[in-house]
């Protein structure tokens, strides 16, 4: 083995091209010895810490990204690919992080726990998510994957002196060990079939995504390389909650702390789609079957999300399950982006409007005084705008945003990928998906109904429901985050001009 | 010669495969996935895959299996009676073993297996030298990521398992 291969090898690891993900790791890292070094009274300042240092983070990348300077190309010898996608899933991973954080820092401060550890796992998982949506070589896929899922585990758990906690926590540990399973075996199903010399476009490095897509153009009946397909599509789907493979959702949603949860709805999925993105690159060749796949997950997903949602009254299960039809939504839109060049555009413009929606639905939610947040039934929301009528408004926008009411950005967001769909000349998906928005209209007015108009109550239950929520409570950063939530909606609802240039360009 | 040695390992493995299925004491079917192991180990070999051989030997049947061991012992396992099966397993079974051969013979009927290299190139994963040389220079990112990876798992473990401070 001459050196001059290592040297090469060697001068394409560009470790200043992941800058914001070595960021990430070293704040994550510096939280813990802040806590050793801190006296124990300075310690409540470790969150803001965070906070502030991803804001740093968030600003060098917002500013890297508008004045398009960060690079693009392979780096590390072929492991990551960096293109303007990836350069938003950046920013979106950041922002869910730093809403999360804030979560925590509500939640965690109302109860007895280590409370660094849990900064330090969720800036380890959203680092790792950053490179997965850049990752173009299905080892580096994997263990980005494994790094963001084994963090997922303890967060989920994180609340263990909670039954329901640890139970979701030990539902999730197998569900996502079995779909980790199905994804290692599809992984190396394409590795023996790509590196086959025998074969015609085989290569060496045939988990690399270019050699792959290179190899399955040559050979597109390959049964190997298809077989690998669907497995690996099977695991992606378990990320996002697509149907067959959503079973682990409400249970998971319901019992994890409610920072965890808005993680997981939000970081986990998005971070399947931005892999579903770049695996549509590499099985283009499989269109034939690749295509009329995610078809039939996306109508089974819609249709399941929105009429399971129907019936639940626990709200950590409806915001599950309704994120299973977002699933859907999306879904429908990596479908049309194999004809139509901006349905990827659509795609994160929806996720973004997903996260803001989200975040404004979450906020609120982390202040229903409640000590165990797995029990948060529509009741509980009673009179929730007549207490305190900010917290209501936050709701408002949010859920209006997640059913997509004009003038929101969930409406353009849906709007979006229908249009796509549409230039697609997918009408039977589209049919469908408006089936579906018509359903969930009805479980997401559920809940503003039960937030804005008087339940009926027996006289002695009133004594019992203490679910007063005091506004002053609320606090500067409380106020801060839910304006912050609403502006984005209004604002993306009405202005999405740095968006579209990329629709028109 | 080396057929017969395939042939021989080949049956161990399945034989301690179904010995781990089928066995009613926990501490046994843990004693017959070792032999499942070191057969797999012994495969290796005769692929000339001597790296992998000695770490399927020292990490699952050396470390994986005693941390297996252990935890048997402290959960005091008794032996499990025999239960009716349901009709359900057995549905399940069948379509599973259904699917299991139609994969199988799907794979073995197919062109990528049948169209034998000439001379198969060397797996740059089988001398440790080699192993390492692609561990520090085209896999070096995914090994620091490993690193993270195993870093958040310990600490995990200590959150969850420290003793809930309740001042």
């Amino acid at each position: 083995m001459s050196t001059e291969i290592f040297q090469k090898i060697a001068e394409t690891n560009t470790w200043s091209w992941i800058a914001p993900e070595l960021a990430m790791g070293v704040l994550a890292l510096s939280l813990l010895v802040l806590e050793v070094i801190l006296p124990k009274v300075a310690h409540g300042a470790i969150p803001r810490i965070a906070i502030l240092g991803q804001l740093v983070i968030l600003g060098y990348v917002v500013t890297g990204t508008c004045a398009g300077t960060f690079p693009a190309g392979e780096a590390f010898g072929g492991m990551l690919y960096f293109d303007g996608t990836g350069q938003l899933f950046r920013v979106f991973f950041l922002g869910a992080s730093i809403f999360v954080s804030y979560l925590g820092m509500v939640s965690l401060d109302k109860r007895l726990l280590p409370q660094v550890e849990y900064f330090h796992i969720l800036l380890v998982i959203t680092a790792a998510l950053m490179l997965l949506a850049q990752a173009n070589h299905f080892v580096m896929l994997f263990v980005a994957l494994e790094t963001a899922t084994v963090g997922f585990y303890i967060l989920v758990s994180y609340f263990r002196h909670t039954t329901v906690s640890l139970e979701a926590g030990l539902k999730y540990l197998i569900m996502g060990a079995l779909s980790s399973t199905i994804l290692l075996f599809g992984i190396v199903l394409l590795y023996g079939a790509g590196s086959n010399p025998a074969l015609a476009g085989s290569s060496q490095d045939s988990l690399n995504f270019g050699n792959l897509a290179g190899f399955l153009a040559a050979n597109p009946d390959d049964t190997l390389g298809l077989i690998g397909m669907i497995l690996v599509i099977s695991g992606v789907a378990f990320k996002i909650g697509a149907f067959p493979f959503q079973i682990w959702i409400p249970d998971v949603y319901q019992g994890a702390p409610l920072p965890t949860t808005a993680l997981l709805a939000v970081s986990s999925k998005a971070a399947g789609f931005a892999m579903l993105l770049s695996l549509s690159k590499v099985f283009s060749a499989l269109g034939d079957w690749f295509y009329p796949l995610l078809s039939a997950l996306a109508v089974l997903t819609i249709l399941f999300g929105n009429f399971a949602a129907l019936t639940q009254r626990n709200l950590k299960r409806v915001i599950g399950l309704s994120g299973v039809s977002h699933a859907g939504f999306l879904l429908i839109g990596v479908i049309a982006a194999r004809t139509v060049d901006w349905a990827s555009t659509a795609i994160l413009f929806y996720l973004f409007a997903y996260l803001l929606a989200s975040a404004a639905v979450f906020s609120v939610l982390v202040h229903l005084n409640k000590d165990d947040d797995s029990d948060l039934t529509l009741d509980d929301l009673g009179d929730l705008a007549k207490k305190n009528g900010f917290l209501g408004l936050g709701l408002a926008v949010g859920v209006g945003s997640l059913a997509g009411i004009p003038p929101l950005a969930g409406f353009i967001g849906k709007l979006l990928i229908f249009i796509a769909a549409f230039k697609a000349e997918l009408y039977g998906l589209l049919g469908v998906a408006i089936v579906g928005v018509v359903v969930s209209i009805y479980y997401y007015f559920g809940i503003l109904k039960s937030a804005f108009f008087d339940v009926w109550q027996f006289q002695a239950d009133e004594e019992e429901a203490p679910t007063a929520i005091p506004g002053s409570a609320l606090g500067f950063l409380g106020k801060l985050a839910i304006v912050i939530a609403i502006a984005g909606t209004l604002l993306l609802g009405f202005y999405q001009s740095p968006f579209s240039s990329w629709l028109v360009g | 010669m080396t057929d017969i040695f395939f042939y021989i390992f080949a049956t161990a493995a399945l034989a301690g495969a179904l010995g781990v299925v089928f066995s009613r004491n926990t501490v046994n079917g843990a004693m017959c996935l070792i032999g499942t192991f070191l057969s797999m180990a012994s495969l290796f070999v005769l692929l000339e895959a001597y790296f992998l051989a000695v770490i399927q030997v020292l990490v699952y049947a050396g470390a994986v299996m005693v941390l297996f061991l252990f935890i048997i012992m402290l959960l005091d396992v008794k032996e499990s009676a025999a239960k009716k099966t349901s009709i359900y397993t057995w549905a399940a079974s069948l379509i599973g073993f259904g699917i299991l051969v139609t994969g199988v013979v799907a794979i073995s009927a197919s062109e990528s297996i049948k169209n034998k290299a000439p001379t198969m190139p060397e797996a740059s994963g089988t001398s440790l030298k080699a192993f390492g040389y692609e561990l520090f220079t085209t896999y070096l990112l995914p090994m620091q990521v490993t690193g993270f990876l195993l870093l958040i798992a310990m600490i995990g473990v200590i959150v969850l398992s420290k003793k809930v401070n309740t001042e």
